[in-house]
């Protein structure tokens, strides 16, 4: 990271100071996953790698997209909005309000909760918990299975609210 | 064991001009040296793989990147998609480099100068949820008819509710996706518009930038991010080496 704000820096004199844009360069991977992984040149019969749990990994967060699960999220976000003078606050609302907090997580987007649970979250240098689901992530026959496991498991909690705290900073 | 031998598997990053390529430092996946195998006026950036099959971990897919990153600083770069391993240097010599020559060339020539910057926007959820009911009269009043009752009670309405709200967002990141290319289209040369990853997501779009123009470019992103700072965040990554802009066809 430190290397690339450098470099970029030395070449490029403006890289914006106004403070509403977030810049990076490629050590953010959830934001150059895609480009990787769709996108450049590529010689079809030569690609080695298994990336079909990346693959369903991403079908399956399409589809949520577009799911009751996302539809009944929105109602709830919405339903959470305190339109203040249009509406008087009774109990219900007041407890709701002290728990929302957490509506920004639940209406996050899927992919990216996926994609944290797969890759961890984007800041880099947290080395040897990442190393370690990295290492497990070698044959498609058990993609399922280690998703769910690393989403179930104890590092979502964790990178979901780092990830809201970030989105908030 | 053997490191650095013709002989062994090549995970291939992407092609550079060989006259660019001076030695690359650093190291490539798995910490293996990262080398130029080269053809005449072309090289590949490579860097020798023992396994068969690759692992598509965090620690792969960020040196795939970084990698191509650092060569993007000696001159133009036509990155790989992430995953390619050609058994020996001379199957990159022949299979890569001798039988695409063509447009490999011809892609270096046309990318020199040029980088690409990924720029998504996720708009604020409560601002546009805020915008979503001022601009929708009936969304307001079903929100309106059900607020307050019993979950159980509403669910149907609620899924109804949820969906008019996720058609509406749709609506507006249309709009904004819109407005956001064109206003930054005005200071690059393409733009290739990719899906929205995220269900707030309001635009993800790469552009092919000119070096030279690159300070206008981020001020016209800046200015964009500063009239939109209460209703959506824009993210700027790069620049990068031109992944949406290039391309291997059918020849050879």
């Amino acid at each position: 990271m430190a290397t690339a704000m450098q470099n970029r820096s030395t070449t490029l004199p403006y890289r914006g100071g106004s403070g509403y844009v977030a810049r990076s360069s490629s050590s953010g991977l959830y934001d150059v996953l895609e480009l990787i992984l769709d996108k450049g040149l590529v010689i079809d019969v030569f690609v080695r790698v298994s990336l079909i749990g990346i693959e369903i990994l991403t079908i399956d967060a399409r589809i949520v997209i577009a799911s009751v699960d996302t539809y009944l999220r929105f109602a709830e976000a919405v339903n959470r909005l305190d339109l203040m003078a249009t509406e008087t606050q009774g109990l219900p609302e007041m407890m709701e309000g002290i728990t929302e907090g957490g509506a920004e997580s639940k209406t996050k987007g899927m992919l990216q909760g996926a994609k944290e649970a797969l890759f961890g979250d984007e800041d880099e240098g947290e080395g040897d918990r990442e190393r370690s689901t990295s290492r497990r992530r070698s044959t498609s026959a058990t993609t399922r299975r280690r998703r769910r496991s690393s989403s179930g498991g104890n590092s979502s909690g964790s990178s979901s609210s780092r990830s809201r705290s970030k989105s908030r900073s | 064991m053997a490191r650095s031998d013709g002989n062994a598997a090549k995970y291939v990053y992407g092609v550079v001009r060989a006259a660019d390529g001076s030695p690359p430092k650093g190291r490539g996946i798995n910490g293996e040296p990262v080398a130029l195998v080269t053809l005449e006026g072309l090289a590949a950036l490579t860097s020798d793989v023992l396994d068969e099959v690759l692992e598509a971990g965090r620690d792969e897919l960020l040196t795939h990147s970084r990698v191509l990153e650092r060569a993007l600083e000696g001159g133009a770069v036509l990155p790989m998609r992430f995953g390619v391993v050609m058994p020996s240097a001379e199957s990159v010599r022949d299979e890569l480099l001798g039988a695409h020559r063509g447009e490999l060339e011809a892609q270096l020539d046309e990318m020199e100068g040029k980088v690409e910057i990924n720029i998504k926007g996720i708009y604020d959820e409560e601002a546009i949820l805020r915008e979503v009911l001022e601009g929708n009269p009936d969304i307001a009043e079903l929100r309106h008819s059900i607020h307050g009752k019993p979950e159980e009670a509403t669910y149907y309405e609620r899924i109804r509710l949820g969906e008019l709200v996720a058609e509406a967002l749709t609506g507006k990141s249309q709009q904004d996706e819109r407005e956001i290319v064109d206003r930054l289209l005005a200071c690059a040369l393409q733009v290739e518009v990719g899906q929205a990853v995220h269900e707030r997501m309001a635009v993800n779009a790469s552009f092919l930038v000119e070096r030279d123009r690159l300070e206008q470019f981020d001020r016209a992103v800046d200015q964009l991010g500063e009239e939109q700072a209460d209703r959506l965040r824009l993210k700027s990554t790069g620049p990068l080496p031109p992944h949406s802009f290039v391309e291997l066809g059918m020849e050879g």
